[in-house]
């Protein structure tokens, strides 16, 4: 068994650890004895999403936006568009979840037009939403508690289309009101939790490759790791945001 | 004003004693209340003081000690904000403990090093002669937010200085942008083609598209991270050609570099006091610096094989059989360059990693995944254990695991006393590696047990 996992714009959105969620996947697919073949996408490069049978982006700093936003409107918008309708499973994580969405709307009004791949849209505050956070998963994405670090000024509203992922038990989330965070729709999952995500969370990681696996190869039983070392980085935060 | 003045020295100077019997470092505090009184307090005190400023994300620690074994060499009268206080605050504690009870200084110059969030305030009352950015890395994100966005930082802060010169890296394509729309003259430092071997350009880059028009860059050679001879294809921003160049680095040892530096077209041969291929960089600017404040170049190329950087830079204590090192990091291009110094050590050695997320460390830890810890795995048994320890010592563990470390060398001990009661038998070298609040706690920690100075002095 293999997965290939797409990393798409590392060159771009690499925003503070994302990789780390790269090498979550990997290690703990070839700790089971699974191959993970990672293949970068930066931008300009031109590979069919078909190919893969997972896909990470991450968040990036808003000064490459721009570039970002060109290379999109490319045909990568309609060719990421397609492989969600096609039940691809993705991990995207703060600007690559808004990314995403219909638009984003700065505070002072100026509106940039995203994918919209996923009913949702963000809009800038001048707040920022920043520190450790906790988060439940819905039933339908395996229902673990989620621990990272948000960074984010933009508040994400949900369309009725789609769900979120989870249910916010310490910090902000999608916007600090409604108490959602992220979105799961179909076999996407977007989060805020842009401190790599996946390392301290084995269960939800696991829970991704599950999707990814099953999506490929059918009926799939993860074979239990031992996860001392993860667990108690994710309870110890637990502990200090008191979930 | 006068008398204000009077008033926020005499506050300033009583705080400090106070703190001072109390065994603080009072490095701060004096300036912060004084500056609540009379808010150009430093302008007043920074008059007649000729100052040199360092700034940038990594780098201006070091880069202030050589300048400042240089100006002492030179037997000049000099201050230097070296507890690491570099903030308006700290500097303006520097000045106030330096000045007369009139606010006349009693200093002729300044070695002043500056946080890049704090530069403008900073900068536009010291108004320095010269002013070193060092280079532009990812730092505490949620500190300074994201890296142009510290650049736009010392970018205000340098426009309330067009006196003074620039001495910037010319390899760093963020730093170097800052000449573009400033009047300042410009000394620029770097490491040329061929001076030490390339690297691939790295994945993960701090600026892999052009400052000005988003192209994507080329390079004729990197040297580390994204520093090198970067080139835009569409608009021809490239780098600049040094007026400070490392010509060659001839050879790179535990304890320091050798390297040939030429110096406004006169070559001179250089040790450097340190190991680690941004030491050349901070000597390069080091000597940039202490030339344009109007000394000959070799003064300065004496002081980078005599200087000490202390205070957790390289720093070495007597500890363990073999003695130990200290490190500091606080950004993922620091990590790196420590973990390439660590792959150059060839006997066993131990490892003690310390993570904090203090505010002055940064609350966000997401960095340690972008540090290339995977280097630690391919050291096999040079690597004899790593010690993980700090506040998120346990977040520390699983990115070791994740990079490769077998299980069995990895241990947790989050008690700094007990950690340098264990380490005083150890027969391996050990080497510290520690972020800054842990670096102030695991420092005093170990001067306790085997001596050292207090981080003020």
């Amino acid at each position: 068994m293999e997965l290939k996992i797409c990393h798409m714009y590392p060159d771009v959105l690499n925003l503070y650890g994302d990789g780390g969620n790269i090498i979550s996947l990997s290690r703990r697919l070839r700790w089971r004895g699974i191959g993970a073949e990672i293949t970068k996408l930066p931008i300009g490069s031109s590979a069919s999403l078909a190919d893969f049978d997972l896909v990470f982006i991450g968040g990036g700093q808003d000064f490459e936006q721009q570039v970002l936003l060109e290379d999109l409107h490319r045909g990568k918008d309609r060719e990421i568009r397609a492989a969600i309708a096609d039940g691809l499973p993705f991990l995207t994580i703060c600007g690559g979840y808004q990314m995403l969405g219909h638009y984003y709307e700065t505070y002072d009004g100026k509106r940039c037009d995203f994918i919209g791949a996923l009913d949702l849209y963000t809009k800038g505050s001048q707040r920022r939403m920043i520190g450790n956070y906790a988060f439940r998963c819905g039933e339908e994405a395996g229902g673990s508690v989620v621990v990272g670090f948000e960074n984010h000024s933009g508040k994400t509203w949900l369309g009725r289309g789609v769900q979120p992922l989870g249910r916010v038990l310490a910090g902000f989330g999608n916007n600090g009101e409604d108490g959602t965070e992220g979105v799961h729709y179909k076999n996407v999952f977007g989060s805020y939790s842009h401190g790599p995500m996946l390392p301290k969370n084995p269960a939800f990681c696991d829970r991704l490759l599950s999707v990814a696996l099953e999506r490929k190869y059918g009926r799939c039983e993860l074979e239990p790791l031992d996860d001392a070392a993860e667990i108690a980085a994710h309870d110890e935060m637990c502990a200090r945001l008191g979930v | 004003m006068k008398l204000k003045v009077i008033l926020a020295i005499l506050l300033g100077r009583a705080v400090r004693l106070v703190s001072r019997l109390v065994h603080r470092g009072g490095t701060d505090m004096p300036g912060r209340l004084a500056l609540k009184l009379c808010p150009e307090l430093l302008s007043v005190l920074a008059k007649d003081v000729k100052s040199v400023a360092i700034t940038g994300t990594n780098g201006k620690t070091t880069s202030a000690r050589m300048i400042e074994q240089a100006f002492s060499d030179l037997g000049l009268n000099y201050m230097a904000n070296r507890s690491g206080a570099n903030l308006i605050s700290g500097v303006t504690t520097e000045f106030l403990m330096n000045a007369t009870l009139s606010g006349r200084p009693r200093k002729d110059y300044a070695v002043i090093e500056c946080d890049e969030a704090a530069a403008a305030g900073v900068f536009r009352q010291l108004k320095p002669r010269v002013v070193v950015v060092t280079n532009l890395f990812r730092d505490q994100l949620d500190r300074y937010g994201e890296v142009t966005h510290t650049l736009s930082n010392i970018r205000r802060a340098l426009r309330d200085v067009p006196e003074a010169v620039l001495c910037l890296n010319a390899d760093c394509s963020l730093t170097a942008s800052l000449a573009g729309d400033l009047p300042n003259r410009i000394a620029w430092y770097g490491v040329n083609e061929g001076a030490v071997p390339s690297r691939p350009v790295p994945e993960l880059s701090d600026a892999t598209h052009c400052i000005r028009c988003q192209t994507a860059y080329e390079y004729r050679y990197v040297t580390y991270g994204h520093l090198g001879g970067f080139r835009c294809p569409k608009c021809g921003y490239a780098r600049p050609t040094p007026d400070y160049a490392v010509t060659a680095v001839t050879a790179q040892r535990a304890d320091g570099s050798e390297l040939v530096l030429d110096a406004r077209g006169q070559s001179y041969e250089a040790r450097v006091n340190l190991p680690a291929l941004y030491n050349v960089y901070n000597a390069a600017g080091a000597v940039a610096a202490v030339s344009e404040m109007g000394f000959a170049p070799e003064h300065a190329i004496r002081a980078l094989a005599s200087f000490r950087c202390g205070f957790g830079r390289m720093e070495q204590f007597g500890l363990g059989r073999a003695g130990a090192r200290m490190m500091l990091v606080k950004n993922p291009a620091g990590c790196d360059q420590v973990l390439e110094f660590l792959q150059e050590i060839r006997e066993p050695f131990v490892l003690v990693a310390c993570l904090n997320d203090r505010a002055a460390d940064g609350r966000d830890i997401s960095w340690i995944w972008d540090a290339h810890f995977e280097l630690l795995s391919q050291l096999g048994r040079r690597l004899e254990r790593i010690v993980v320890s700090g506040d998120r010592a346990a977040d520390l563990a699983v990115r070791v695991k994740y990079a490769g470390v077998p299980a069995e060398r990895i241990r947790e001990q989050r008690d700094y006393e007990a950690l340098v009661r264990e380490l005083e038998n150890e027969e391996l070298p050990i080497f510290l590696m520690p972020t800054y609040t842990a670096m102030l706690e695991l420092r005093q920690a170990v001067i306790r047990k085997v001596g050292g100075s207090e981080f003020w002095e």
